[in-house]
């Protein structure tokens, strides 16, 4: 109904205010669209929506807090940047950072150290600012050690801007490859050395955002060293 | 003429055992013997009808969110009360604690008086409809009439309202509300009176006595039912209900003629409108569907037995939320109309089927065609 063929419209010239107007001429309705189908398809609409009332499964609707036991994601929903963890190592093997610019925003910055034992460039810290992040993937696509992924963890609200903008690795060390071809844990530990949330020379800390007190206490160990404006930038 | 207005008085007693007395009535028979029961009765209807108005709009405003919600798939207000049926009231808090803002280029007497127009124009419609025999505040004998004349007084408010804003977006929401309301008058009007043409009388309570032997909808056959649709599809336009918002076009005019009004005034508005859908219904049920007239068959006295077991005023009420139940299941169905389609649905449509309805049901009246007359 109301459907026009494309090969029915015609073009003619008419007399409009004077001028002569190329018009583009529809053919008329034809029975099929009148009142009477008009009437039927008004009531068949509201059949549907009669449907949808008396239907309460139809009701697309789900009722947050109360069904948090029940609630279950989508295995590939982006919510939250994590490390993968094999036992308790991470992957990044390099520190390459390629994630780092693979991020449209910055929102990744990768701190790398030279490994006291392995004599290779070693993840240090891994900052990652969640109130920046716009999950799009990229870092996780950009990665060659698979080393991200993207955890559909939600409830990340925070009352204080600062704490999102934290470190994801718990160690600054090897990664799991090199580690777990060391059988004597207790050098497997000296390897890895701990790495806390809220420190490292991001703005968590108050340094860069003006007005804004750090957060809690001291500056991190490696703080002054990191500050890009005080201090001599990362060290290689 | 008043010959036979004695016969259909007469009939009517027989048919129905219902006497109707109002509540001015009953004022006016306590005026010699104690004026102070007077009082008490006029100011008693003041308050019911600031009852009704408060408690109608909030539950109707209610319904009208939960229905809305579930013709469409989602929940509506579930948090504010069980099943979020405090809304309204957080709602009407909330709107009272506004800051009442009158822009400051705009006529501020105009701007502080159109809602009260609005708000009294529907109050004045609540005053004459009979919910039950003894439940009606005054039975005005050309009640019919004087609810269309009330209606009337409505586009006053609309039209003040976007003038004195000083706001081009809502002097055209105005313009074309004011357009909207008086076309589609013409077309309710001329339903209306089929209905009187078969009643025999404008009064409201005489309408419904008259349907003792049958409601109108069916008892004029055909007219009845084409008079009834015609009836609904101008209320929902004079009410400016989807598909005939345009006035307040949400989508389009921010909110049309109101977008300057905040706080209570506009609550008044926005009440006014909800309270307009209850009038709308509430002549349709009267008019059409007999009003507090239960639901009667000739012979089955068994039906009619329990039929008779719900009070007058419970079926009125149970008519008139069924029709404002199905004018919300129109508005939460249908596209909004372009104002050119609506003036020519009504100028082009509705009133030459108007017309030739009311011709037919004058012709049926004449020659006596219908059942029961």
């Amino acid at each position: 109904m109301g459907r026009v063929n494309f090969r029915d419209i015609r073009r003619e010239e008419r007399l409009l205010g004077g001028k002569r107007i190329p018009v583009a001429v529809l053919p008329r309705l034809s029975r099929n669209a009148g009142v009477w189908s008009a009437a039927r398809s008004l009531l068949r609409s509201m059949r549907l929506t009669l449907h949808y009332l008396v239907r309460p499964s139809t009701v697309a609707t789900r009722q947050y807090p109360e069904n948090r036991a029940t609630l279950k994601f989508p295995e590939r929903y982006r919510a939250v940047l994590r490390l993968v963890e094999e036992e308790g190592c991470h992957r990044c093997a390099a520190a390459c950072r390629l994630c780092e610019k693979s991020c449209p925003n910055g929102s990744i910055k990768v701190i790398s150290r030279m490994g006291a034992i392995s004599g290779k460039v070693e993840l240090d810290r891994y900052i990652w600012r969640q109130d920046s992040c716009t999950l799009c993937n990229a870092c996780i696509q950009a990665c060659p050690f698979g080393a991200l992924e993207m955890r559909p963890d939600f409830e990340n609200a925070v009352y204080d801007r600062r704490l999102l903008i934290y470190t994801l690795n718990r160690y600054a060390g090897p990664p799991a490859s090199v580690l777990h071809k060391e059988e004597n844990p207790e050098a497997r530990r000296k390897m890895m050395e701990p790495r806390d949330r809220y420190g490292g020379p991001v703005p968590a800390n108050g340094y860069f955002l003006p007005n804004v007190p750090p957060l809690g206490g001291a500056p991190g160990p490696d703080a002054a060293a990191m500050d890009p404006v005080a201090g001599k930038g990362e060290p290689a | 003429m008043s010959g036979s207005l004695l016969w259909m008085t007469t009939s009517a007693a027989q048919a129905s055992p219902w006497a109707v007395k109002t509540l001015t009535d009953r004022a006016a028979e306590a005026l010699p013997s104690s004026p102070w029961l007077t009082l008490a009765y006029l100011a008693g209807s003041l308050a019911a009808l600031g009852a009704l108005v408060s408690f109608l709009g909030m539950s109707l405003i209610y319904v009208e969110r939960k229905l809305a919600a579930h013709f469409q798939c989602r929940l509506g207000p579930m948090r504010v009360g069980p099943h979020g049926l405090l809304q309204t009231v957080a709602d009407s808090i909330k709107l009272l604690l506004k800051e009442d803002i009158v822009p400051e280029r705009a006529d501020r007497a105009m701007h502080l008086l159109a809602p009260f127009l609005s708000m009294s124009a529907t109050v004045l419609a609540l005053a004459v409809l009979p919910y039950s025999p003894s439940l009606q505040i005054a039975d005005v004998n050309i009640g019919a009439l004087y609810i269309t004349a009330v209606g009337g007084l409505g586009v006053m408010g609309t039209l003040l309202a976007g003038w004195s804003s000083n706001n081009k977006w809502s002097l055209i929401g105005a313009m074309r509300a004011a357009a909207q309301i008086i076309s589609y008058e013409v077309s309710a009007t001329l339903a209306l009176l089929v209905v009187v043409l078969f009643a025999g009388t404008l009064s409201l309570s005489g309408i419904v006595q008259s349907q003792a032997a049958g409601w109108w909808i069916w008892r004029a056959p055909g007219v009845g039912i084409v008079a009834f649709t015609i009836y609904l599809i101008a209320s929902t336009a004079e009410t400016n209900r989807t598909p005939f918002d345009i006035p307040e076009g949400e989508s389009e005019l921010t909110a049309g003629f109101h977008t300057e009004y905040s706080g209570l005034r506009f609550s008044f508005f926005f009440l006014a409108e909800f309270i307009n859908v209850f009038v709308v219904s509430a002549m349709a049920a009267t008019l059409f569907l007999g009003g507090w007239m239960p639901f009667r068959v000739g012979g089955l006295d068994g039906l009619n037995a329990v039929m008779g077991l719900l009070p007058p005023g419970g079926w009125f009420l149970l008519k008139t939320c069924g029709v404002v139940f199905l004018l919300m299941w129109s508005r939460w169905t249908f596209p909004r109309l372009r104002v050119d389609q609506l003036m020519r649905l009504e100028w082009k449509f509705l009133l030459p089927v108007g017309f030739v309805n009311l011709a037919a049901a004058a012709l049926l009246v004449l020659w006596n065609l219908y059942f029961f007359p």
